[in-house]
């Protein structure tokens, strides 16, 4: 073990050393002091040492979407909770989501720091931290998003009454922030499970590879808790919203014949589908996300609990906690600039920006004239 | 002089009117309140004048649209529209297709006036066409309200199926209201129950009667309650109120707003063995219920002829469940309070509440009522069209759809 960091220059002197000579083969976890070796688990040491290249290009990637991520949930909540046309229940979920994934943005400063060193800094604090924000982020956006698919469903399927209100709205806001605590709270105090660096070491997550009862219990659970329940409210509620606006086109369609609605008949069945179709995109988007950013993670970590784990080099568990960061970053693009009304008002604070969009008092009735000739919305537009 | 005057300003015909952006064509409207009579419903009659040299070989289309919405705006997430338009007539008015068309008398009129420029059309409204209805918004709602409406629209296009552009379009909202029978009707609706206890014999009896069917907007309701207790416990209260049911068809959704109520503890406790008999006034107006979201009112164009939706009047062969749209019913609900564990007994008792028919005396009563409010306005507006006034038309120009319509 002792003799994977033998080097006589010692931790501190690397970044002196990345400069001044050629590196000695070392193996992974190397350059961790000794009182901090416990972090890291066996599996990683049989690795060699990652490139540094890859360190930076990990770094490089972050920053980016660093910035991206700034950028996008930064305007979201800036323009959500500052105008006020977009002052609604539903919209504070998005909020909400944004401001998750600027927590999650919180990881990647250090992550770039960590990248720069090459091992965690901090050691078992900054793992902790790290691991903290990660799940913290990581567990509320998925559970916000479930949230969001609830309130899409209840407003949709009865547009009358069903709308949440602001109290309601608030109360869902809590739960998903303690949904999210358990299993944030629980490793960093050590009482269930723990943060560990994994990959390249400059990342943290909680411990999927430690060989006992508790590690792998708590994977299971992270595994229903933090994918599992909130994929299925996800399905579940655009299912259901899904069903409802069938219903309801199947009754205004019955409505339409008692009237002996005859002229563009078919133009009328295609409009019919697009807007079914139109919501399946939407819903298929957003269910696609999800799974694209948490099955990563998830296939790692029972990978990592029961599977095989030949098959978890550094390189390969670094790609999950990519695409859970940059889905994070397209997160207020699916969710916000889709929203007719917030890209009105961007246009309205950011001129130079070039959203070109009407007011959508005026872009609903010149769509709804053109549906109703040629039933292809904003052919105007 | 003065008689002359005032014969020209009831044989004078009202016109309504309205123009293109672009001012190429010009729709006039003999109404805009078309009544379904149930058995028959008005036609909708108009006029088209358009400049022929400005068409060029294309046609003038005007289309009956109806336009259900029955969610907000502002909560369309997704490509979800709350909205659903549907074309329910259509005609090409120029090139004239039927020139043997019957022409109403005040196409007649209108055609005689305006020269050989001005096309006539004529739309039905479907039998089972629902009325037009407005479910008030809530004072923070934005967006248009919810509700049935009706327009009529004209565009200038090469074919049917082409689009229209919106500066040689024009969009004239209209109303489809229904009206109360001739008659009245001799059945007085009422309603007998009782209500017993667990732990106690005896019963809480109560009878509502109204004194009438059917009511007229702004008419006194009168509920006769005959209230006789032979059980053990007592009534502290009675709770009357009139109820107003709204089912929104194409939801398949329904609710209910009080739209006026009366609590009384006068005679009160009913003490067991007592009886109590005692008449309740209540008037359903919508102006008292201006602040409650989802009230149901008669589809309105203007701020001044709000009144509460009328009830919904299905023809004799049909079942009330075939009707479409939003179906609005009335009930007058009266609440006897047996105490904390007594309960309470509540009944309901349907009755109608509509307009007077055309014609009937109640109808010239509600006319007269109305031209006294509006009485200055005419005057007004009869000396600003004086001029077009040679013919006994007096043109009225078509108030804007909304106010947030663009130009």
């Amino acid at each position: 073990m002792a003799a994977n960091y033998s080097d006589d220059i010692g931790p501190m002197g690397y970044p002196m050393k990345l400069v001044s000579s050629e590196i000695v083969e070392h193996m992974l976890g190397w350059n961790i002091p000794e009182e901090h070796q416990e972090m890291v688990h066996e599996h990683w040491r049989n690795y060699p040492a990652v490139n540094k290249y890859w360190h930076f290009c990990l770094g490089f990637i972050y920053s980016l979407l660093m910035i991206i991520s700034l950028i996008g949930n930064g305007t979201v909540i800036w323009i959500f909770s500052t105008s006020k046309s977009l002052r609604s229940a539903s919209n504070m979920f998005v909020i909400n989501l944004a401001l998750f994934d600027l927590t999650m943005m919180l990881e990647m400063p250090l992550l770039i720091i960590n990248s720069f060193y090459q091992y965690p800094v901090g050691f078992q604090l900054g793992c902790d931290i790290y691991g903290i924000i990660g799940s913290l982020s990581g567990i509320g956006g998925a559970i916000t998003n479930a949230v969001i698919a609830f309130d899409r469903y209840k407003t949709i399927s009865c547009p009358l009454d069903g709308r949440i209100n602001k109290v309601q709205a608030y109360l869902l806001i809590l739960f998903t922030w303690i949904w999210a605590m358990p299993f944030t709270v629980l490793p960093a105090i050590r009482v269930w499970g723990r943060y560990v660096p994994e990959g390249f070491l400059t990342t943290c997550s909680f411990d999927y590879f430690t060989d006992d009862q508790d590690t792998k219990v708590f994977v299971g659970a992270i595994f229903i808790w933090s994918y599992g329940i909130p994929m299925s409210l996800i399905c579940f509620f655009y299912s259901q919203l899904f069903g409802a606006v069938r219903l309801h086109e199947k009754m205004l369609q019955e409505q339409a014949k008692k009237m002996n609605v005859k002229s563009l008949a078919s133009n009328k069945e295609d409009a019919n589908k697009s807007v079914e179709i139109r919501i399946a995109k939407v819903a298929f988007t957003i269910f696609f996300m999800f799974v694209c950013s948490w099955t990563p993670y998830a296939f790692v970590a029972l990978t990592g609990a029961y599977g095989d784990r030949s098959l978890l080099t550094p390189h390969a568990t670094m790609i999950p906690a990519v695409c859970a960061k940059v889905v994070s970053c397209i997160d207020p693009w699916v969710y916000a600039i889709n929203h007719p009304r917030y890209r009105a008002e961007l246009e309205k604070r950011i001129p130079w920006l070039g959203v070109r969009e009407q007011d959508p008092d005026t872009a609903s009735e010149r769509a709804s004239v053109a549906t109703a000739q040629s039933h292809t919305p904003n052919a105007e537009a | 002089m003065l008689d002359c005057l005032s014969l020209i300003l009831v044989v004078a015909v009202k016109v309504f009117k309205k123009t293109t952006p672009n001012g190429k064509v010009t729709v006039y409207l003999g109404k805009r309140d078309f009544i379904d009579h149930v058995d028959y419903c008005d036609p909708i009659d108009g006029v088209v004048v358009v400049d022929t040299e400005y068409l060029k070989g294309r046609k003038v289309y005007s289309q009956l649209v109806t336009t259900y919405r029955f969610g907000r705006e502002e909560d369309e997430v997704m490509g979800v529209k709350f909205t659903k338009e549907m074309v329910i007539g259509q005609e090409q008015v120029v090139p004239l297709i039927n020139s043997k068309m019957e022409l109403t008398p005040v196409q007649e009129k209108l055609l005689k006036k305006l020269g050989p420029n001005a096309f006539p059309f004529t739309f039905n409204f479907p039998e089972m066409s629902p009325s037009s209805v407005t479910l008030q918004p809530a004072e923070e709602d934005q967006g248009k309200p919810m509700g049935v409406e009706y327009c009529v629209r004209t565009y200038v296009a090469e074919s049917e199926d082409q689009k229209s552009h919106k500066r040689s379009s024009v969009t004239l909202a209209i109303k489809k209201l229904q009206h109360a029978p001739a008659s009245r009707g001799r059945r007085l609706p009422s309603s007998l129950v009782s209500k017993g206890f667990t732990f106690s014999n005896g019963k809480i009896s109560l009878e509502v009667t109204l004194d009438k069917e059917i009511y007229y907007h702004g008419e006194k309701i009168a509920a006769n309650l005959i209230v006789s207790n032979n059980s053990r416990k007592s009534v502290r209260n009675i709770r009357c109120m009139v109820v107003q049911h709204v089912e929104i068809t194409m939801i398949n959704s329904q609710f209910s707003r009080h739209v006026a109520s009366l609590e009384s503890r006068e005679g009160c406790p009913v003490t067991p063995g007592a009886s109590l008999s005692k008449t309740f006034y209540l008037v359903p107006l919508a102006r008292s219920n201006k602040d409650i979201r989802g009230v149901a009112l008669d589809g309105h164009l203007k701020e001044d002829d709000v009144n509460l939706a009328s009830s919904t009047l299905v023809c004799d062969g049909k079942c009330p469940a075939d009707a479409i749209g939003i179906v609005v019913s009335y009930s007058v609900r009266v609440k006897l309070n047996c105490g904390t564990l007594g309960g309470e007994l509540v009944t309901d008792v349907p009755f109608k509440l509509l307009h007077p028919a055309e014609g009937s005396t109640e109808r010239q009563r509600f006319n007269a009522m109305k031209k006294m409010q509006s009485i200055e306005r005419h005057r007004y507006e009869n000396s600003l069209y004086a001029n077009e006034e040679e013919d006994n038309i007096v043109f009225e120009d078509f108030a804007r759809l909304r106010m947030n319509e663009p130009e």
